[in-house]
């Protein structure tokens, strides 16, 4: 086994997971209070990718800048969508809520691609091309950056929780609606401040993203799905899950088809594990946790 | 309800006279409105019964479709018998899925999940099966014969389709009159109840998605006989899991005929909005139509179309879902 | 950044085919002789939207440009019009588009990029005896299917790995060079998989000097190659040959440079690593990427003359593989309607099989199909990106630039 290689493919796993973490809060916010499975939800990060790109483009600045102002124009997004769809279709079952959100999501990747067109796009930015050497490992220096912007907005977003009146609306509606309402509450105006966030996040995600990988209107959709693993096993409404969650989804995919073909081999498979298959990975893991620890690692009470 | 019958009845006669005085053009639109009818259908047999939404039904079609093609080229079997080998196969992995949904305690959006983890890693199998063609797909040979389960015409596979829907109507039916039935029919009523009475609840819940499984599966042959082309990635897909549940959901989910108005509101719905905007230049803009009307009907008719149909029709064939 | 030419052109030529489409009245306005109406069905909506695109461009152009020159004129001048379909990548969605095109009287389609969705048309087609030209689609299957009304203009998988052994053969014995260790790449969809496949193959049965040291394959429309590059770079290969698509040729190339690859050349086979939204996107760093792909011919009259055309249409936008071929499988089915002087299928079939279309658009000799409809004619060239621009190298006859080995500087020595 080829340490070195390992090595860096573990670390590359790992800043990926802090950018995964990233847009796995979003969500965490939303399903945590909500229980609404945001469909949506790589879609917008991708809408948050091409306000940052369209800000780079016209005035140059950025995208370590301008992801501000792609979680400004995604809040105001999610506000918006969560008081006029999200919010009728709370009650709804499970089925119901799916079908909006998914609609959603359609508006979102289609209007993007008739506004900046299908093909894909690589901006040239600041950090785009820049990398730390450290002895024989390489670090990609727009990875670290997102990975550490990405901590910083998660504490803003706890002490916001933790510390403001709206937080601690958020919460307390998250954990007993009806008990929320009585008290006086605008629950409306809390949950579309929460989805609001959560957009925000994801959001600010995307334009973190922009010196990273290529845009297209289409890449939305693995995205949601990663950020569902993520929110699952970290557990539904844990910050703190959402980012461990994000590092152990981002190693395992990195390292994992890698591990599993020394173990057949170990075992006398003469089989390789491909790496298009790294997928299987992580919902083999989700599927782990959700016959046995559905309510997470982080998660508080079972389901 | 004798109304109700009539109407069904005239309906009936209809569609099977229809291919004298339509186009090739719209007997293909009318298959694929049967098509999706039909899968809704068995998709919903799950729901219906157990209150599980399963967002990996494609995984089925695969199954289905995957399995009559191998017993074809292995044995030479007609896709008529092979058919039901796929039907007993996927009915076998909704009872794996099942059983760990089940025993587990798996519910709601975390059962959604479930069903979504086994379907993705179902296709990521498929897509790396150098028998199934791997990435490049199958390309099914098209050998035109009624055994074959292949025609030049689309007239045949008109009439098929609509005997799959019939077919699904029946079984329906059958299920409600059965004794097992009886049991699943407690189960959706009042879950809690029907266990304090002693009913295996577990049982009845594995015994429905086997049924919704190994149903779904039967498409499949239906699928690879009509596009000649297999691929995971569109077939195996949660797009199509999506597509599938759609028609149910807004026709009417856990009612008999609410898969089948689903499927004759929304099918056409996705074929003219395609073509009439694919003429304006605009790519994409019908997708985005398509989008803002699933949000459209399910704010506006959140129990499904068929709620404002059945109030002229009164009761009976007609069930509702249990929340 | 907006496209506005290209909206308003296809808006403008859409509109007056709407209008003409709904009123369904010959206005006094229209020419004697009638409208022949061909069809165009491409991926323009779904992941592979972006070609897409750019193939039904290409089609529109070859049907405007065509009917500029004077129409069909062994049938009176008749003009073509082209119908629009779009098979959002999917099958069932061709099958039912390429069924709508032939009941509004499309008598021959042509398309579409996919080679899945080609399947589910070549099958309607056949089913419905309607000739169907695919323009650009490599899978080899299609063909072997025993179908009578499919041609296909565009090389196969084959013919894609005979070119590259031989031009990869020139530029070795040219630089004396006695051995390459490479990496294959390859993007995990039905063309990657095939041409990895096919080269690797080829290497080992004609023996030649180039040894594979790993054959690397990711998802497509994967977001982050840094695991597969630092499995490159642990290799330590001479050259690269990637198969790609748009997406993750850019990522490829940012992602060597991160990691300080070092190689002697990028030698690619396939789209990606030529297309202008890449040298846009890479600047330096796509300097001297070389690619085999079926090209353009740069000193080919009938190409200098369409592109000069094109490009002033579509500014920032110029002939390349896919447009080159979506004019070229217009082109085809006119030369054969002009021969067939008639619309009705078998004449058509039967004068396309009999085609020898001369052209110099397309690197290859005359379109001339074999029994199983494809294009033995058909042939890939060696491109280099050099000075901001990809140029024909290999073969030397039909190239306008002099192929550079080994890089002179590497992705990181460029000052970007």
């Amino acid at each position: 086994m080829n340490l070195n290689l390992t090595l860096q493919l573990a670390l590359s796993g790992f800043l990926l997971g802090g950018v995964y973490s990233l847009i796995a809060l979003g969500l965490s916010l939303i399903f945590g209070v909500m229980k609404v499975i945001n469909f949506a939800h790589g879609e917008m990060m991708v809408w948050g990718m091409y306000v940052a790109y369209t800000i780079l483009v016209w005035t140059g600045i950025d995208p370590f800048f301008s992801f501000l102002v792609s979680a400004a124009i995604l809040f105001l997004l999610g506000y918006l969508l969560q008081r006029i769809v999200v919010n009728r279709i709370l009650d709804f079952p499970e089925a119901m809520q799916v079908l909006p959100l998914v609609g959603m999501a359609m508006v979102f990747e289609n209007s993007a691609r008739i506004i900046w067109g299908p093909d894909y796009i690589s901006p040239q930015s600041r950090f785009s091309l820049s990398s730390i050497s450290m002895g024989s490992l390489t670090v990609d220096t727009p990875r670290l950056l997102a990975f550490s912007l990405a901590i910083v907005i998660t504490l803003i977003v706890l002490l916001f929780l933790k510390k403001t009146d709206t937080g601690k609306a958020i919460r307390a509606a998250a954990d007993n609606r009806t008990g929320a309402l009585l008290v006086g509450t605008n629950v409306d105006k809390v949950y579309a401040v929460c989805f609001g966030i959560g957009t925000a996040c994801v959001g600010a995600a995307g334009g973190l993203l922009v010196p990273i990988m290529p845009l297209s209107p289409h890449i939305g959709a693995p995205f949601t799905m990663i950020s569902f693993i993520i929110v699952i096993l970290g557990g539904m409404g844990s910050l703190a899950g959402a980012m461990v969650g994000g590092f152990i989804i981002g190693v395992a995919e990195s390292v994992g088809p890698e591990l599993i073909t020394i173990l057949f081999h170990g075992i006398g498979l003469d089989l390789d594990f491909p790496n298009t298959m790294k997928q299987v990975v992580s919902f083999f893991i989700l599927i782990v946790i959700l016959l046995w620890r559905p309510q997470g690692l982080f998660g508080g009470r079972k389901g | 309800m004798k109304k109700l019958y009539i109407l069904l009845l005239i309906g009936l006669l209809v569609l099977l006279l229809l291919p004298k005085f339509v186009s090739s053009y719209v007997l293909g639109v009318f298959v694929l409105i049967f098509f999706y009818a039909y899968l809704g259908q068995s998709w919903n047999i799950l729901t219906g019964y157990t209150g599980m939404i399963s967002l990996g039904h494609s995984l089925y079609v695969g199954i289905g479709a995957y399995t009559t093609y191998l017993l074809t080229l292995a044995l030479g079997l007609s896709p008529w018998i092979g058919m039901w080998v796929g039907g007993l196969a996927a009915g076998l992995i909704g009872l794996v899925i099942g059983f760990f949904g089940f025993r587990f305690g798996v519910k709601g959006v975390y059962f959604v999940l479930l069903t979504i983890a086994f379907a993705e890693i179902g296709r990521l199998i498929f897509l790396h099966l150098k028998i199934f063609g791997s990435f490049q797909g199958l390309f099914i040979t098209p050998n035109f014969s009624f055994v074959n389960f292949q025609f030049k015409e689309n007239v045949p596979y008109y009439y098929i389709a609509l005997g799959y829907v019939i077919f699904s109507l029946i079984v329906v039916r059958l299920i409600e009159r059965s004794k097992i039935g009886r049991y699943m029919v407690a189960l959706r009523e009042d879950e809690d109840a029907a266990e304090s009475l002693g009913v295996d609840v577990f049982k009845y819940k594995m015994i429905a998605i086997f049924i919704s499984a190994a149903m779904t599966s039967l498409a499949g042959t239906f699928y690879m006989n009509y596009l000649y082309y297999l691929h995971p990635g569109t077939m195996m897909s949660i797009a199509f899991s999506i597509e599938i549940i759609l028609r149910p959901i807004i026709g009417g989910m856990g009612t008999v005929l609410g898969p089948v108005i689903g499927s004759f509101l929304i099918t056409p719905l996705a074929e003219l909005s395609r073509s009439y905007f694919a003429k304006a230049g605009y790519e994409g803009l019908h997708l985005i139509i398509y989008g803002f009307l699933l949000v459209a009907v399910v704010l506006f008719f959140p129990k499904g179309v068929i709620v404002y149909i059945k109030k002229g029709l009164g009761p009976g064939f007609i069930f509702r879902v249990r929340h | 950044m907006k496209k506005v030419n290209r909206r308003t052109f296809l808006r403008y030529s859409a509109a007056v085919g709407a209008t003409a489409a709904i009123s369904g009245v010959p206005t006094l306005l229209r020419a004697q002789a009638p409208e022949i109406k061909i069809a165009s069905i491409q991926p323009v909506t779904g992941v592979i939207a972006d070609i897409g695109i750019a193939m039904r461009r290409g089609n529109q152009f070859a049907v405007d440009d065509i009917n500029a020159r004077g129409g069909i004129k062994s049938m009176g001048g008749a003009k073509l019009k082209l119908l629009l379909a779009d098979t959002e990548a999917k099958e069932e969605v061709a099958r039912s588009e390429a069924e709508r095109v032939i009941k509004e009287g499309a008598i021959c389609l042509v398309g579409p990029f996919l080679s899945g969705n080609a399947m589910a048309i070549a099958t309607l087609c056949e089913q419905r005896s309607v000739p169907f030209v695919m323009d650009v689609a490599a899978a080899d299957d299609i063909t072997r299917k025993g179908f009578k009304y499919t041609f296909r203009v565009f090389p196969v998988s084959t013919n894609f790995a005979n070119n590259m052994l031989l031009y990869m053969g020139q530029i070795m014995k040219e630089k004396n060079v006695s051995k390459f260790r490479a990496v294959v790449t390859n993007t995990g969809d039905l063309f990657g998989r095939v041409q990895a496949a096919t080269f690797i193959r080829f290497f080992k049965e004609k023996k030649f000097p180039v040894e594979v040291l790993a054959h690397i394959e990711y998802p497509l429309g994967i977001q982050d190659l840094s695991a597969e590059v630092s499995k490159i770079k642990a290799l330590k290969p001479d050259i690269l040959i990637p198969i790609t698509r748009p997406g993750d040729a850019k990522l490829m190339i940012r992602e060597l440079y991160k990691q300080r690859v070092e190689l002697q050349a990028i030698i690619g086979s396939g789209p990606g690593l030529y297309e202008p939204e890449f040298i846009r996107d890479m600047k330096v760093l796509a300097e001297y990427v070389m690619d085999n792909v079926p090209w353009y011919n740069p000193q080919g009259k009938m190409y200098k003359e369409v592109n000069e055309k094109f490009s002033k249409l579509f500014p920032g936008k110029y002939i390349d593989t896919n447009s080159g071929y979506a004019y070229l499988g217009v082109a085809v089915i006119v030369d054969a309607l002009e021969r067939a002087k008639s619309t009705k299928a078998e004449d058509l079939v039967a004068a396309l099989r009999k085609s020898y279309f001369k052209q110099d658009l397309m690197i290859g000799g005359a379109v001339t199909f074999d029994e199983r409809g494809d294009n033995v004619n058909a042939d890939s060239a060696m491109i280099q990106i050099l000075d901001g621009g990809p140029k024909v190298v290999l073969p030397a006859k039909a190239s306008n630039a002099k192929y550079v080995f080994p890089m002179p500087k590497q992705l990181w020595e460029r000052g970007m």
